[in-house]
């Protein structure tokens, strides 16, 4: 019956809410993106075998006949290519790194946003252009540098600052829509991700394409501006470049936990109320958030033109869409990241083998990212089917990390014209507040 | 700043203020070599077209259908932000369903059963998001955003297993339903009785989506269900049922909304990158936010934003030589800036938030 009193009100949500995830161990959070991820691997399996069944008769023997029709795949085979495929060889294990290492990228990308109280859903754009603006830059200044590993040096780092710099602005946008018009950074970032396609596209076709290409494409950067491929000798991943994507997950870690400004970007997320009552500038706050946001898209971006591309061109694939998938997995953690891109990548380099082995569509990839999501949204349901811990019927409306709840009830909040109407809300949010920061425990 | 207290009116005036802005800006931008007035004479020209008309008005039809599903669904309480990916799972669902039913060229029956099919597919993964939302009481935002990315995932990947493609082959579309004498009229006439039967689904379905909201028990029913749960409960009305039939809704509507693009309008499913759908689901719920939760105002934001997809067609009929892919992003330019003018929409105060009845 409280629970019901409670409910009337939207911000109310987010500390009921929080005051829960207090509850919710770091291993508990664990566990449910596991069983989120088994959840996910075992509903691929009955993706795979319906499809199977649908596509017969088959072109090969089918796995299994039945009398009311054949299965053309097997699941479990299905599972076994694709771990191959991802670790099988040096060679796939260099995809499957090279994967993971632009997966830390727009994995870190969503979660900084996320921590902020932000859905950020346009990665996306931000590392398309961004790639554009380091293909760009690093074309424009070579001319001016020597060429060997002092040029290169310099080209890669202009490279990346313009990835940085662009992805940075574009993500600033919906950051100051949502600050300052309060337009729903989901949609605002999802159309931006367009206008990022369509204006990349123009662009390149228009005055930036290689005169010797077909498609759209810009020319090529030259080869010392380009990540040396190392350690496994396979192009298009350097080792360097993952070590430098650990260290910033490391970094953003720090810069999340160690610094004011991360202190503030995390309450601002979690408590917008108490943020500002605690004197942080919550519009500002949005802004800078995404900002680095998309600047570490951006960087995404550059990493693709300069370790995997080398030039820009149309149809870069879905690393931002991804990094969603990696970042809720993650539970928003920055050092999560690094696993959960490690498995996301996997899982990509292995679905081109089984494409090209067992001709099972590679687009798999793209129905467990879906479901990984869904799954880890619905906590509530491993804990039904789990033990039960005696939480019962509570609400435990809360997706990896609880940053995700209190963005949808933030749109309640905005919705309010005027705060003040909201009176009973704030408090029991700022009362919340005081427990959130101590239950959070750093 | 203060947008949320001005009337609903005037909002909308500075909404479309700020679409037209948007417009002459970039028509500015895109024509250095022509005055803006010279391309105002052109655009009346084909504005006053019926052609033109109609063909806005097929477009019209997918964003519509979801934006009224969205408008059922969050009224319940329940912010069904996978529109998208309904949209997207109908339209290939319509395709792959009459191309079994019919072979390479089913017939208008196929083609009507194939549409019935992705209707309840579509409502099918509704009602899955509907108990992932009320029974698992998952975040409905990202719960949402999993239907959109699973759609995606998903329809490429059996378009690819049944046409070793992530596009189908073309088939046949809807025939128009053409109105004997009344379709004679002139302008009115090709437009409104000489039309897709999408139109007049649409059509039917915005009158009857009003007077669902706003003439009967139910309608009041939705609006307590996501305005006050606990005053619905009290009276004796099963909230998690509503909020089933207001999801379930959007379901449907969305349903109807991607099999008329698929199989009403272009007679393919197009699976490559954002597919054919292309942002028509997220478009769909900003022109439900612009039309302040009001079936006719959300047909009219549809209808404007249609107008600025079907603008793009008929600029290059005319013959301006502009890229196309920057025209494409116009629609997409426009969603954003009418976002920053109505951003302070009043959504249903339970909107988002898990009813648990007082008798568990």
């Amino acid at each position: 019956m409280s629970d019901s009193d409670r409910d009337e009100s939207g911000p109310g949500r987010i500390g009921r809410t929080l005051g829960r995830l207090v509850d919710a161990s770091a291993v508990e959070r664990i566990l449910i993106s596991l069983a989120a991820l088994a959840l996910s691997v075992v509903v691929g399996a009955l993706v795979v075998l319906v499809s199977g069944f649908i596509l017969s008769p088959c072109a090969s023997s089918p796995f299994l006949a039945t009398g009311f029709g054949d299965f053309c795949y097997d699941p479990l085979e299905v599972y076994w290519v694709l771990l191959q495929g991802a670790f099988g060889s040096t060679f796939n294990l260099a995809i499957t790194l090279k994967e993971t290492t632009l997966l830390v990228f727009t994995g870190l990308s969503v979660a900084v946003a996320f921590r902020a109280g932000m859905f950020n859903i346009g990665t996306q754009g931000q590392l398309v252009l961004g790639a554009l603006a380091t293909g760009l830059a690093v074309l424009w200044v070579a001319p001016f540098v020597p060429a060997g590993l002092v040029g290169g040096v310099v080209l890669m780092g202009v490279g990346l600052l313009a990835g940085a710099v662009v992805g940075g602005v574009w993500g600033a946008i919906p950051g100051a829509l949502k600050a300052y018009a309060d337009a729903n950074e989901v949609i605002t970032t999802i159309m931006l991700n367009f206008v990022a396609t369509g204006l990349a596209f123009t662009l390149v076709s228009e005055v930036f394409k290689d005169p010797e290409s077909q498609t759209v494409q810009t020319r090529s950067v030259p080869g010392n501006a380009e990540f040396p491929p190392s350690l496994l000798e396979v192009q298009d991943f350097s080792i360097f470049v993952l070590v430098g994507a650990i260290l910033l997950a490391v970094g953003i870690f720090w810069l999340l936990r160690g610094t004011t400004f991360g202190y503030d970007l995390r309450t601002s997320g979690e408590q917008p109320e108490a943020a500002e009552y605690g004197g942080v500038d919550s519009k500002r706050m949005m802004v800078s958030s995404m900002a680095l946001s998309g600047a570490l898209g951006g960087i995404g971006g550059a990493v693709y033109v300069l370790m995997v591309a080398g030039y820009w061109q149309s149809g870069i694939p879905d690393l931002g869409f991804d990094g969603i998938t990696v970042s809720i997995l993650a539970g928003n953690n920055p050092i999560g990241v690094l696993p959960a891109a490690l498995l996301f990548g996997a899982l990509k380099g292995g679905s081109l083998a089984i494409e090209f082995d067992l001709a099972v569509p590679k687009e798999l990839v793209g129905v467990l990212r879906g479901l990984v999501i869904l799954f880890v949204a619905m906590p509530e349901f491993f804990r039904m089917i789990g033990a039960r811990y005696g939480y019962g019927g509570d609400d435990y409306a809360v997706a990896a990390d609880g940053s995700g709840a209190d963005d949808a009830s933030d749109a309640d909040t905005d919705s309010e014209p005027d705060d003040a109407s909201e009176t009973d809300g704030e408090t029991s949010q700022i009362d919340d507040s005081g427990l959130e920061d101590g239950g959070d425990g750093r | 700043m203060s947008f949320g207290r001005l009337p609903t009116d005037r909002r909308l005036l500075a909404g479309v203020a700020g679409l037209v802005l948007a417009a002459l800006l970039a028509v500015e931008v895109l024509f250095p070599a022509n005055p803006v007035t010279d391309v105002g004479a052109v655009l009346v020209t084909i504005v006053a077209d019926a052609n033109y008309v109609s063909s806005v008005l097929r477009l019209t039809v997918p964003i519509a259908f979801a934006a009224l599903g969205g408008i059922f669904a969050e009224k319940s309480g329940v912010i069904n932000i996978g529109l998208e990916g309904l949209l997207i799972i109908s339209a290939f669902t319509s395709l792959a369903a009459a191309a079994a039913l019919g072979g390479g060229d089913p017939n208008q029956t196929q083609l009507w059963l194939g549409f019935g099919i992705a209707v309840l597919v579509s409502t099918l993964f509704a009602l899955l998001f509907a108990i992932v939302c009320i029974e698992f009481k998952a975040d409905q935002i990202i719960a949402g955003l999993a239907v959109w990315l699973i759609a995606l995932g998903l329809a490429p990947f059996a378009s690819k297993v049944i046409w070793g493609q992530v596009n189908s082959p073309t088939i046949g579309t809807f025939n128009n339903w053409t109105i004997p004498v009344l379709s004679e009229i002139p302008f009115v006439g090709p437009v409104l009785f000489d039309a897709s039967p999408m139109v007049y689904m649409l059509l039917v379905a915005v009158v009857a989506s009003w007077y669902a909201l706003n003439r009967t028990s139910f309608g009041r029913w939705i609006e307590a269900s996501g305005e006050n749960p606990k005053a619905l409960d009290t009276v004796g009305v099963d909230v998690r049922r509503v909020r089933y039939t207001g999801v379930l809704l959007s379901g449907f509507l969305s349903g109807i909304g991607g099999a008329g693009l698929a199989i009403g309008r272009v007679g393919q499913f197009i699976g490559g990158g954002t597919t054919m759908v292309n942002g028509r689901g997220w478009i769909g719920i900003t022109a439900y936010l612009f039309g302040n939760y009001n079936p006719f105002g959300a047909f009219g934001a549809s209808f404007l934003f249609a107008s600025l997809d079907a603008l793009q067609f008929r600029l290059q009929q005319v013959g301006y030589n502009i890229p196309s892919e920057l025209i494409g992003i116009i629609p997409y330019v426009t969603v954003v800036v009418v976002l920053a003018f109505v951003g302070r929409t009043r959504i249903p105060s339970a909107a988002g938030d898990h009813y648990e009845s007082g008798e568990e």
